[in-house]
C-alpha cells in the first residue's frame, strides 16, 4: 500500500456509523465518528441482529459478547390475534436451525447494549460527540464538515450514516425523501413475570390481525425480558415533528381492545404511552455526490417487518469498506458507484418487501388472511435470501477483494 | 425505447420470477395469472427498474393487472429518462 491514507468522516454513531468504522479498521483505514448526542445512548428498544450482520461481527471477534447480553429465540410462530391460535411455527434455536441454516445464530438484544459492544470495540479516541452536522463544504481535494458547536472537520470522503432524517441525504439528493407510512407503533420491555397470559414467551412472536400486529421476543443474558413492537394503521397523517408523540395512558392498550389477553397484557404492563411514527426513505436513484456517500437508514430507511433495518445497515458498512480499501487509486466517485450498484437492489427489495408484508400482517379474518397463512408454512424458505446473504461473497462475486473467513482475530 | 423492447424485456423478468416459459406469456395476461404475487412484484419491480434505469412509484406498482399494464408504465417512465 504506497497510497496515503484516506480520510474518513462518518456522521453518526449508531450501529451503521460504529459499524463502519469496525469494518473500516479491519481493512487498515482509520474513520472519525461524529455524532450529534452528548452521549452514546440508544433509546429504549432492542433490535434481532440477524446471520446476515452476525457473520460480520464474528469476524471481528465479537459474537462471544453479542451472545452473552443476547437471548435467541426458540421458535418463531405466527399467532392469530384473537384465539392465539398458532397459525405456523419454525425452530430458531431449537435443532440450532437458525445457525446451521445461515451459518450464523440470531441474536435479540437491547439497541444499547449492541452500541455499547460496538463502541467498546472501537474505543473512544476516534468518536467525538457533541458534534451536530449543520453544513458540508465540498473543496477542491476534501470535503469539509461544519458542526453547531463551532468545529470544523477535514475529511477525504464523508459517509452519512444518520438515519432515517439524515442530513447527509438532504445534501446528496437535495430532497427531503422521508415517507410516513400511515402506520405506527407503541414499543416496550416487560419482564416475563409479568405475562402470565403469554403462551411461548422465548419464542419471536407474530400476532397478526385487523390493522396491526403484534411482534415480542425475549432479550437480556436470560431472556428475562420480553421487547414488544405493536403496530397500527393509524393516524393516516403524521401531524408531529419527529417520530414520537405522546398518547393518553388508554390509547396503547385501547387500539388493541379485543385481541388475546397475552397481548394487552403485554401493552398495558409496559404502560408507555409513546406512539412512534414509522418512517421509511423514498427508493433512491443515488447515494452519491462528489466526496460524500450515504448508509443504512439515510440511504434506505424501512419499515421493521423483516427485522432488517440494522442488519442492512452492517452490510453496508462492510460492504463500503470492502471497496474503499480495494479502491487502489480508482476514483472516489466509481469506487461510490460500484457500492451503489452492490447495494442498491438488495436493500430496495427488503425495502418494498417490509412494506408489503405490513399489509399482510394485518389482514382482517377472512379469505386473505387464510391465503396468507397457508404462506406462513414456508417463511424460512420465502425469506432464507435475507438471511444467508453474505458480504464478503457479495464482495467477491462483484470483483472485489473480501476478508479471508478464516482469518484468526485477536483483539 | 421501442416498445416491443420494454415487452420483451418485461416478458422476461416475469417469466423468470414466475418461473414460467415466456412463450405462455402474452400481454393480456394477468399478474395472478402468472402466480405472481404482492411480493414476488417486488422483485419484478427492482428488477424492472435496474433493467431500465429507473425508479417506479411505491403508489403506481401495486395497479399493475397484466403484462401491458406494467409495460406501459415502463415505457412512459422510460421515455421520460
Amino acid at each position: 500500500m504506497t497510497q496515503p491514507p484516506v480520510r474518513v468522516g462518518i456522521v453518526g454513531a449508531g450501529i451503521g456509523g460504529l459499524s463502519l468504522a469496525l469494518a473500516l479498521r479491519e481493512r487498515g483505514l482509520q474513520a472519525d465518528v461524529f455524532e450529534q448526542a452528548a452521549e452514546l445512548t440508544e433509546i429504549g428498544a432492542a433490535i434481532g441482529l440477524a446471520a446476515n450482520a452476525i457473520r460480520e461481527f464474528a469476524r471481528l471477534g465479537l459474537v462471544g459478547e453479542l451472545a452473552a447480553a443476547s437471548t435467541i429465540p426458540t421458535e418463531l410462530i405466527y399467532r392469530h390475534w384473537r384465539d392465539g391460535n398458532r397459525i405456523a411455527a419454525h425452530p430458531v434455536r431449537q435443532d440450532d436451525w437458525y445457525a446451521k441454516q445461515f451459518g450464523a445464530p440470531w441474536f435479540g438484544i437491547h439497541r444499547a447494549e449492541l452500541q455499547k459492544i460496538l463502541s467498546a470495540a472501537y474505543g473512544t479516541g476516534h468518536v467525538h460527540l457533541g458534534c451536530r452536522l449543520v453544513n458540508i463544504i465540498e473543496q477542491a481535494d476534501s470535503v469539509v464538515l461544519e458542526f453547531a458547536n463551532g468545529r470544523t472537520h477535514e475529511a477525504d470522503l464523508v459517509v452519512g450514516a444518520d438515519g432515517v432524517r439524515s442530513v447527509v441525504r438532504r445534501w446528496v439528493t437535495g430532497a427531503d425523501d422521508v415517507v410516513y407510512s400511515g402506520t405506527s407503533a407503541f414499543r416496550g420491555i416487560v419482564p416475563t413475570e409479568n405475562l402470565p397470559s403469554l403462551p411461548d414467551p422465548d419464542a419471536i412472536q407474530f400476532w397478526m390481525g385487523p390493522d396491526g400486529h403484534l411482534l415480542h421476543y425475549a432479550i437480556g443474558r436470560n431472556g428475562e425480558s420480553v421487547n414488544f413492537f405493536a403496530v397500527v394503521e393509524t393516524p393516516r397523517i403524521w401531524r408531529h415533528d419527529g417520530s414520537v408523540a405522546e398518547v393518553a395512558d388508554e390509547v396503547p392498550v385501547a387500539s388493541f381492545r379485543g385481541w388475546h389477553p397475552a397481548v394487552t397484557e403485554m401493552i398495558q404492563a409496559a404502560s408507555s404511552p409513546i406512539r412512534w411514527g414509522l418512517f421509511t426513505v423514498r427508493p433512491l436513484l443515488r447515494w452519491y455526490r462528489g466526496r460524500v456517500v450515504i448508509l443504512g437508514d439515510a440511504a434506505h430507511g424501512m419499515l421493521p417487518h423483516h427485522g432488517q433495518g440494522a442488519n442492512t445497515s452492517i452490510e453496508d458498512a462492510f460492504a463500503l469498506a470492502g471497496l474503499l480499501a480495494d479502491a487502489r487509486g480508482d476514483d472516489l466517485e466509481a469506487t461510490f458507484s460500484r457500492y451503489q450498484a452492490l447495494r442498491r437492489a438488495r436493500t430496495r427489495t427488503i425495502q418494498r418487501s417490509s412494506w408489503v408484508t405490513s399489509s399482510l400482517l394485518h389482514l382482517p379474518d377472512g379469505p386473505a388472511a387464510r391465503a396468507r397463512d397457508a404462506k406462513l408454512a414456508t417463511v424460512p424458505q420465502d425469506f432464507g435470501w435475507i438471511h444467508e446473504y453474505d458480504v464478503q461473497q457479495a464482495l467477491e462475486a462483484s470483483g472485489a477483494a473480501s476478508v479471508g473467513h478464516s482469518r484468526n482475530e485477536t483483539r | 425505447m421501442p416498445p416491443d423492447q420494454v415487452l420483451a424485456a418485461m416478458t422476461e423478468i416475469l417469466g423468470g420470477v414466475a418461473g414460467i416459459d415466456q412463450a405462455d406469456i402474452t400481454p393480456e395476461t394477468s399478474l395472478s395469472d402468472l402466480g405472481i404475487d404482492s411480493l414476488m412484484m417486488v422483485e419484478v419491480v427492482v428488477a424492472a427498474e435496474d433493467r431500465f434505469g429507473l425508479l417506479i412509484d411505491d403508489d403506481d406498482w401495486p395497479r399493475f393487472k397484466t403484462v401491458l399494464d406494467a409495460t406501459r408504465y415502463i415505457g412512459r417512465a422510460a421515455e421520460g429518462h
